[in-house]
């Protein structure tokens, strides 16, 4: 089943390419050295349509399906990785879950907020004891009267400092494992909830990670997201969403290594020649560009399948994997035929390969996509 | 207020160099394989007509002479973009012809949507660079003419128009209908369509009709009287030397040459 | 049908140097039988008898007059019907107009209202063996094309600085006044207002530009272009995004839609090189550019380049630039 894209996927393409060249390449530089958080291009991505794509128009969104979504995610990655994570934690970790398990008034409630970009949402599972074993987080929630109590300490929050809206897993059961977490919707202003302490990274600088510590925290029974200890599946559903939008985020930053590197290798000079002449550096381009199209053909082919309502975690799991090993992969070429322009920052190289290396770790690291492929292989849970 | 604005769809006037060349038989770019695109400030001649629709309601319709069969997304786009419809004018030689005969068609086909106040276009095409149609669609329709326009706002029953001039700008009163040619300006900037509008642009009505159709007006400018007898891409000469150091370094024998060159 | 007719205009005061221009067109077309050289001068006032001497002075033999209080800046409507008007009269076979801001307008409509065949932005015209050729840029100045005349009457217009003004060739012959009748009330377009955002030295008569383009960062960048233009005796120019942006005047914009400025000497700081900005400046004698990037596209058309900082090289140059005039 190979994917080709339809006019109206194309002309979406077009659209947020000019999107990135016009907002986010000419500060995708500064965002990096600053780590300042893009509000402002952010409002305008949601004025454009980007924070909630496939959300249906009657709640704000775009009503688009995940191909669009993976395409549009692709460019904004190609132009700044930081920018894409944003953007696509709002989209597949936050919108698609309330959009799925919530209830009508939830949906209503939060779903155009978080499309109009009035609100940002986060999303909270990771946890110092339960990062790769996220089954086994400890954060509980008790039921009191006619509210939930959240306590525990979640870490590693992408938009943990900007987010307005958090979806939280909590262990609501007294079941160990899976079948003992729940999910809320948990709003930044909820007494008991701050934010602790904000990471300094090696990339995707722009977009805050950060801790959110629940003492405490009393939400209204109402913000239980689907049913009590359904939180579990929700959770890896959810990642499945997730993992094909860090494909395309992948894809844009192997794509960006690859289109710089080929600019880089005919404008060069060495030796008498463009550094395009010499075969090595053929050998090195024509690697990254089959690398990213064979990946690139994964991520399109899970997003159609979650487009059509078919089974794709394996898929999901092997397009995150291919796309983000490829952007290491490009990113370390692209660097090395850089010589020494790729490890200074006047040149962008030396950003796309501290921002590659987060592809491999975040939502489920390498290792963990393999257990899920081979998990398929093998029939073994 | 009806507005038809006229888009001309080009080869990408930034495409790299090593793709552009000139098809020895119809003298002209190669077109196929290359990227199609509005040419540059026919998008801010729409972008001018939806914001006057932005602002006081209007009925703006996309107008482009085009191969329907090879037409690309110049309708589709003005479409996301906030036209209410389109028309196009099936030719399939259209990216051949000049300005002239290009002209006689888009005025037939605006006589035939009917109704205007105001025909945009943009000050001048990506390709050719002729700047006729704009003055000739005027004379054809016998509307008012103002070309190199930065700002266009309703005034006293017509336009107020600031054109750009040789050495600043002129604020124009002109009568309505009129034909206005748009120049790039801060303020119309051509805006990207909402990507929910991309999908939706499919549903907006798009006319096709074929050229042979259109009852084309007669007299204005004789375009049989001009053959185009080459076209030719000059040879750059030029190689850059590159004058190396620090800055300092580089400016001090900068500076040397330049008075070698008796320019200092 | 025959001879050759200039619009000439002073419809901004003085005899424009662009109608000069054209007289030069008009001089290389007219030993090939197309026949004598006439003008319409536009304008209004004192000033155009001076306009009427000047092109004698330049080898028009026959003027036709046209004084009229509207003939002002930028009145397109009436400079249309006073030149038709002439035009009908003297019949000529080839009608060269200014493609400046009036004549870009004015140009195609008398076209259109003499049935004529059309040519705009000529770059350059000749006769050769017997066919009237126009050269003009295509395709943002990447290509040049030629094309042949055939008929007559023909409207050709010029691109402004294409052609040098030509050597005085004094000649006697006749100046008549043209009376015509235009009711302001009926034209379509009025001017009412010129605002003027000169360059401080002229743009396209300076012998050095020094142009900057979106690598500036900003409108404090072309401080420091100026003072650079200053000690150089130059002008300041842009590349378009500066001017879209609002940075500078537009006015101030070089390239195919903007100035084409054909210098002794053009420094280009921060721009990149887009075919639309190289169309403008290809003229001049020595191109020098100052980008960070080294593979901008400027260095391809540029004779000296820095590959740095301008906020380094610029100042650094402006002081050696003075030590060397013993500043």
């Amino acid at each position: 089943m190979a994917v080709v894209l339809s006019d109206e996927h194309r002309m979406l393409q077009a659209t947020v390419r000019e999107f990135a060249a016009r907002e986010l390449l000419p500060i995708a530089a500064d965002l990096d050295h600053t780590a300042r958080f893009p509000a402002q291009a952010v409002a305008r991505a949601a004025a454009l349509g980007l924070m909630a794509m496939t959300v249906p128009e009657e709640y704000g969104g775009a009503g688009l399906d995940p191909l669009a979504y993976v395409i549009a995610q692709e460019e904004l990655a190609r132009a700044s990785a930081g920018f894409q994570t944003i953007v696509t934690v709002n989209n597949s970790l936050v919108c698609e879950p309330i959009l799925r398990w919530g209830t009508e008034e939830q949906k209503r409630r939060y779903l155009p907020a978080l499309a109009s970009g009035r609100w940002l949402g986060c999303y909270c599972l990771t946890e110092p004891a339960a990062g790769s074993d996220a089954m086994s987080l400890r954060t509980t929630a008790r039921l009191v009267g006619d509210e939930w109590v959240l306590s525990g300490t979640k870490l590693f929050v992408t938009n943990g400092v900007e987010a307005d809206v958090c979806i939280v897993y909590a262990r609501s059961e007294d079941i160990p494992g899976a079948r003992g977490i729940s999910a809320f919707i948990v709003e930044k202003t909820s007494p008991g909830l701050r934010v602790g302490k904000v990471e300094k990274k090696l990339g995707i600088r722009c977009s805050s990670t950060a801790e959110l510590v629940f003492e405490e925290c009393r939400v209204p029974a109402a913000s239980l997201l689907g049913a009590r200890g359904e939180g579990g599946k929700i959770a890896l559903a959810t990642l499945d969403g997730g993992r094909i939008g860090i494909a395309a985020q992948a894809l844009g930053i192997a794509r960006a290594c690859l289109e710089e590197s080929a600019v880089h290798a005919q404008q060069r000079q060495q030796f008498g020649a463009p550094l395009a002449a010499f075969q090595a550096v053929q050998w090195a381009l024509a690697d990254m560009a089959t690398r990213i199209e064979a990946a690139r053909q994964l991520t399109y082919r899970a997003a159609v399948l979650r487009g059509a309502g078919r089974p794709h975690t394996r898929e999901a799991a092997m397009a995150k994997l291919a796309a983000s090993e490829t952007a290491m992969f490009a990113a370390h070429k692209a660097v090395q035929l850089f010589g020494g322009y790729g490890y200074i920052q006047d040149y962008p190289v030396e950003r796309y390969f501290r921002d590659a290396k987060i592809t491999e770790i975040y939502e489920g690291t390498s290792e963990i996509q393999r257990l899920v492929i081979a998990r398929h292989l093998l029939g073994r849970r | 207020m009806d507005i038809v604005v006229c888009l001309k769809q080009v080869v990408d006037p930034e495409l790299p160099v090593r793709d552009f060349a000139i098809d020895p038989a119809t003298k002209r770019q190669v077109r196929e394989g290359r990227p199609l695109v509005i040419s540059t400030y026919d998008e801010n001649a729409l972008e001018v007509a939806l914001q006057l629709k932005d602002r006081g309601g209007a009925q703006v319709t996309a107008l482009t002479v085009g191969p329907a069969a090879a037409l690309g997304d110049a309708v589709r786009l003005a479409l996301a973009m906030g036209a209410d419809q389109a028309v196009v004018v099936d030719h399939p030689q259209a990216p051949d012809l000049l300005g002239v005969e290009k002209a006689r068609l888009l005025a037939a086909a605006i006589r035939r949507i009917g109704a205007y106040d105001l025909i945009l276009c943009g000050c001048e095409s990506a390709d050719w660079v002729e700047r006729v149609v704009p003055p000739l669609l005027a004379e054809m329709l016998g509307a008012s003419c103002v070309t190199f326009a930065a700002r266009v706002q309703p005034a006293d029953g017509g336009l107020l128009v600031r054109r750009v001039a040789d050495d600043g700008f002129h604020e124009v009163d002109v009568r309505m209908p009129a034909v206005v040619s748009i120049a790039s300006d801060e303020a119309n900037r051509p805006r990207l369509p909402k990507v929910k509008d991309i999908v939706a642009a499919k549903r907006k009505p798009v006319q096709s009709w074929p050229a042979g159709d259109l009852a084309l007006p007669s007299g204005g400018a004789d375009g049989s009287g001009v053959e185009v007898r080459e076209v030719v891409v000059p040879q750059r000469t030029a190689t850059c030397e590159f004058l190396d150091g620090d800055p300092v370094e580089q400016a001090a024998s900068l500076a040397r040459r330049l008075r070698d060159l008796k320019l200092v | 049908m025959a001879g050759i007719c200039v619009v000439a205009s002073a419809l901004d005061g003085a005899l424009s140097r662009s109608s000069l221009e054209l007289v030069a067109a008009a001089r290389a077309l007219e030993g090939s039988g197309e026949g004598g050289i006439a003008a319409a001068l536009l304008g209004s006032g004192p000033h155009l008898a001076e306009a009427a001497d000047t092109l004698q002075r330049h080898g028009v033999a026959a003027i036709y007059r046209c004084d009229h209080p509207l003939l002002t800046s930028g009145q397109t409507d009436a400079a249309l019907i006073a030149t038709e008007q002439i035009v009908r009269r003297v019949q000529p076979g080839i009608v060269l107009v200014s493609a400046d801001t009036v004549g870009r307008e004015l140009g195609p409509r008398l076209a259109a209202r003499m049935g004529a065949a059309l040519v705009t932005e000529a770059v350059d015209v000749a006769v050769e063996g017997g066919a009237l050729l126009v050269r003009r840029q295509v395709y943002g100045g990447r290509a040049m094309a030629t094309l042949a005349v055939a008929k007559r009457p023909a409207v050709l217009t010029v691109k402004p600085r294409a052609l040098d003004v030509p050597e005085p060739r004094p000649s006697t012959g006749t100046v008549e006044e043209v009376p015509v009748a235009i009711d302001g009330a009926a034209l379509g377009t009025r001017v009412r207002e010129v605002r003027r955002e000169q360059a401080e030295v002229g743009l396209e008569d300076a012998q050095i530009v020094v142009g900057g383009g979106r690598g500036l960062g900003g409108p404090e960048g072309f401080k420091v272009l100026q003072q650079l233009a200053e000690v150089l005796g130059g002008a300041v120019g842009s590349s378009r995004p500066p001017a879209d942006a609002g940075w500078v005047p537009i006015s101030w914009q070089i390239g195919q839609t903007g100035k084409t400025i054909r210098p002794a000497l053009y420094i280009a700081v921060g721009i990149s090189g887009a075919t639309q900005h190289v169309a403008g400046v290809s003229g001049a004698r020595t191109i020098v550019a100052i980008n960070r990037d080294p593979d901008a596209p400027i260095f391809s058309v540029a004779h000296l380049g820095i590959v740095g900082d301008y906020r380094e090289v610029v100042p650094a140059l402006i002081a050696k630039v003075k030590e060397l005039q013993g500043r």
